[in-house]
C-alpha cells in the first residue's frame, strides 16, 4: 500500500494502544485478583489508586464485574477492548482478516464471559490474553507496511511505558520500555515533542535513583509526546 | 456433503471469528449482526450456470447501452419504446449527469441482479440492482470456511472456485483506471455493508479509504498520506449512494461525500465504480422495460424472463392491478431492501381499498407482479432440514468484457411463510455453487 490516511495512522496508533492496555491492565487484574481471593478483599482500591481510575465500585465483588465487562465504566477492560476492535475493523486492509480476527474472538469472550456471569475469570480470561499475544505475533507476519507496525508499536510502546509507570513496575522494565518507544517513534513519520521525550530518558535513565520523584512529571510528558 | 452440513455450526463460528457481519439500525441505534449461514448450498449444474450466463450478460449489456442513450441521444425515448415519464420522474435520474461518458465507457461495472427460480425450473429476473448491489462478499468468505470445515466435500464435488471474485473485482478496477491507485471508499465503520467494503479492499488489494481521506485538486482526485504526501487516484468503488457522493453537486448536507468529485468525474480524471445515475436503468417501472431494450440495443431476443409485471401506469395494467390484487404483489417504486412490498392476499378488506386508492392517486408509483412461486430450497434448523423461500443475487462484472461470476448469493427467508429474503429482515444466506462439471 505504502499510503497511510490521517485517520488510518490515528487509528493504528490508538490501536495499539488499546491492546496494550488490555493485555497489561487483564494481566495485573489477574494478580490483584489472586489476592482478593484470600488475602486482601479491598486490594483493588490501591489498583485503581495506581492506575488513576476513580474507585466507584465499594466491594471486590462489584469491582470484579464492572472493571472487566461493564460496557458503560468508560474505564473498564471491555470498555477499552471495544475502542481497540473499532479501531481494528476500520484496519481490515492493512491488517488482514487474519489478525483482526484475533481482536474479534478476544472482544466475543469478553462478551460471553460477561454475559455468562462467570465464576472463574481467570480461566475464562485467559483466552483473550492468548488472542492478544496471538494478534501481536500475527501482525508481524501479516501486515505487509512496516510504516503500519512501526505506528501501532508506537502506540503499544507509548502505553506500555504510561501503564508500566502507573503501575510501579520493575525498574528494568520501564527502562527497556522507555528504550522501546524512543527506538520506534523515530522509525514512523509521526509528528512528536522531541524535548518531551528526551526529559522523560533524563528522568528514567540519568535520575535512576530517585527518578520517582518525577514519576508524573514522566506521565504528564509521556500524554503529550504524540 | 453430509459432513459440511453436520458442521455448519463451525462455518458460523469461523464467521464469527471473522467479523461477517452486517450492520442494521434498529430505534436510532446502529447494531452488527451475525449474517446468518446455512451450509447447504445452492447447487447449479453447468449447463444451467451456462444458460443464466448468457441471459445475465445480454442482460447488462443491454443495460449499459440504455444508461449510456438516456444520457446522450435518448434514442429510446424517441423511438418510443421506454416512456419519457418513467425516466425523468424516476429518482434515479441525475440531470447532473448528462453528457457524460464514463472511462471505458461502462456504467455498471458490477451488477447485482436478483433472481428466482420458479417450481418449474425457469428463472425469473426479480430486480437489477447497478448502483452499488452488496453482497459479494459473503459467499466468498463463506467458501474460504467451508473448505476447511470440510475438505473432502470439495474434493469429492467438481464445484468452481468462487475465491476469484476479487481478483474479477480488480481486473474491472484496473480496466477502467485513469491513471493512480484504486480506492474503495466506504461512508464508515458504522454503514450497514462495512464488513464487506473492508473484506473486499483487503482481498482486491484497494485501499479501503474513508470519505476524509481524499480531497481534490486542480481537478484530479487525490488519497491523502498522514505525512502530507499525496496519490493520484485512477478508480473509485464508491460504496456510498449518488447522492451523498458529492456535496457541491447533489445533497450539500452530506458529510459522506467529496467536495468537486464530479468535476473530476466529468474531466474523465477518475473513474466511478458504478458510474452517477445508474438509478435510473434499475427503477423499478424501467424493469418493466429491460427484455424491450435487450431487442432494441442488442437485436436479440430476451434469454431471461421478467417477472410478469403491471405497470399502473397503463390505464390497462393498472385495470387489471385493482380488479386482482389479492393475488399480485404490488410494489412502490422508490423504495429498496425488501420495503415497500405488499402482498394482496394479505391485506384486509380495508388495507386492499387503501392500497387501491394509492394506485389510483400516483400510478407511477406502483408496479405489481404476479406472485411466483419459486422454489424452496432446504436449509438446516436445529436438526431437521425444513424449506424455505431463496432468491439468488447474481453478480455480473463489466470490464473489458461482461462476465458473470461463478457463485453468487443466496438468500433465504428464515420464516416459513414467508417470500422475504432480504438480510436487513432477518434473512440468512447460502453458498452458491456451479458444478465445473
Amino acid at each position: 500500500m505504502g499510503i497511510i490516511s490521517l485517520e488510518k495512522s490515528d487509528r493504528l496508533y490508538w490501536l495499539g494502544r488499546y491492546t496494550e492496555r488490555v493485555f497489561t491492565t487483564l494481566s495485573v487484574f489477574f494478580e490483584y485478583y489472586d489476592t482478593m481471593i484470600d488475602s486482601d478483599p479491598q486490594a483493588y482500591r490501591e489498583f485503581c489508586w495506581q492506575l488513576g481510575i476513580p474507585d466507584v465500585y465499594g466491594s471486590k465483588e462489584v469491582f470484579n464485574w464492572k472493571y472487566l465487562f461493564d460496557e458503560g465504566d468508560t474505564n473498564s477492560i471491555y470498555s477499552n477492548l471495544e475502542r481497540a476492535f473499532n479501531n481494528g475493523v476500520a484496519l481490515r486492509d492493512e491488517l488482514s482478516s487474519t489478525s483482526l480476527s484475533y481482536v474479534q474472538m478476544a472482544l466475543d469472550t469478553m462478551k460471553r464471559c460477561g454475559s455468562s456471569r462467570h465464576q472463574h475469570p481467570l480461566l475464562d480470561l485467559q483466552e483473550v490474553i492468548d488472542n492478544l499475544y496471538a494478534f501481536w505475533g500475527s501482525v508481524d507476519d501479516c501486515v505487509e507496511d512496516e510504516e503500519c507496525r512501526n505506528i501501532m508499536k508506537t502506540g503499544r510502546y507509548t502505553e506500555r511505558l504510561d501503564l508500566y509507570i502507573r503501575l510501579d513496575m520493575d525498574f528494568r522494565w520501564i527502562e527497556k520500555e522507555f528504550m522501546k518507544l524512543r527506538n520506534r517513534i523515530t522509525k514512523v513519520q509521526l509528528p512528536y515533542d522531541e524535548p518531551a521525550l528526551e526529559r522523560i530518558g533524563e528522568i528514567i535513565l540519568r535520575e535512576k535513583d530517585n527518578w520517582k520523584d518525577n514519576r508524573y512529571v514522566a506521565l504528564e510528558l509521556l500524554e503529550n509526546v504524540l | 456433503m453430509f459432513e459440511l452440513i453436520e458442521n455448519g455450526d463451525q462455518v458460523n463460528k469461523l464467521m464469527a471469528r471473522y467479523g461477517v457481519k452486517f450492520g442494521i439500525y434498529k430505534n436510532g441505534q446502529f447494531q452488527e449482526q451475525i449474517f446468518p449461514f446455512d451450509a447447504i448450498p445452492r447447487i447449479l449444474s453447468r449447463q444451467e450456470f451456462e444458460r443464466l450466463e448468457k441471459g445475465l450478460i445480454q442482460r447488462v449489456d443491454a443495460l449499459n447501452r440504455f444508461l449510456y442513450d438516456i444520457y446522450h441521444g435518448k434514442q429510446i425515448i424517441a423511438d418510443g419504446v421506454v416512456p419519457e415519464d418513467f425516466v425523468f420522474s424516476s429518482k434515479g435520474y441525475l440531470p447532473q449527469c448528462e453528457g457524460i461518458t464514463p472511462p471505458g465507457n461502462c456504467y455498471s461495472h458490477i451488477s447485482g441482479i436478483d433472481l428466482v427460480q420458479a417450481k418449474n425450473g425457469t428463472w425469473y429476473v426479480l430486480e437489477d440492482n447497478l448502483r452499488i448491489p452488496s453482497g459479494a462478499s459473503y459467499p466468498m468468505i463463506a467458501r474460504e470456511l467451508t473448505r476447511r470445515v470440510s475438505p473432502r466435500t470439495f474434493a469429492k464435488y467438481h464445484v468452481v472456485d468462487n475465491r476469484n471474485y476479487a481478483k474479477m473485482l480488480q481486473d474491472v478496477m484496473n480496466n477502467v483506471n485513469t491513471g493512480g491507485i484504486n480506492v474503495i471508499m466506504t461512508p464508515g465503520r458504522y454503514n450497514a455493508a462495512f464488513f464487506e467494503h473492508s473484506y473486499l479492499a483487503e482481498r482486491a488489494k484497494a485501499v479501503l479509504a474513508f470519505p476524509q481521506d481524499l480531497f481534490v485538486e486542480n481537478n484530479k482526485l487525490y488519497y491523502s498520506n498522514y505525512t502530507g504526501e499525496r496519490q493520484k487516484v485512477g478508480t473509485l468503488y464508491r460504496r456510498v449512494s449518488d447522492e451523498y457522493i458529492d456535496p457541491m453537486t447533489f445533497l450539500p448536507e452530506s458529510l459522506i461525500g467529496v467536495p468537486h468529485l464530479m468535476d473530476v468525474y466529468r474531466a474523465g480524471n477518475v473513474a466511478l465504480v458504478n458510474a452517477p445515475g445508474n438509478g435510473v436503468a434499475d427503477d423499478k417501472g424501467i424493469y418493466y422495460f429491460v427484455p424491450k431494450m435487450i431487442s432494441y440495443y442488442l437485436g436479440e431476443e430476451p434469454i431471461l424472463k421478467n417477472a410478469p409485471t403491471y405497470l399502473a401506469f397503463y390505464e390497462e395494467d393498472r385495470e387489471y392491478i385493482l380488479r386482482n390484487l389479492e393475488k399480485l404483489v404490488v410494489k412502490d417504486v422508490s423504495e429498496a431492501g425488501g420495503y415497500g412490498v405488499v402482498f394482496g392476499n394479505r391485506l384486509s378488506a380495508e388495507e386492499q381499498r387503501q392500497l387501491a386508492d394509492e394506485i389510483k392517486g400516483q400510478p407511477r408509483r406502483f408496479i405489481a407482479q404476479e406472485v411466483i412461486d419459486f422454489i424452496d430450497l432446504n436449509i438446516v434448523e436445529g436438526s431437521t432440514e425444513v424449506p424455505r423461500k431463496a432468491d439468488l443475487r447474481a453478480f455480473v462484472l463489466s470490464g473489458k468484457e461482461t462476465k458473470v461470476w461463478a457463485s453468487g448469493l443466496t438468500r433465504f427467508s428464515r420464516q416459513a411463510d414467508s417470500f422475504v429474503v432480504n438480510s436487513s429482515q432477518g434473512g440468512g444466506f447460502k453458498d452458491t455453487w456451479v458444478l465445473s462439471r
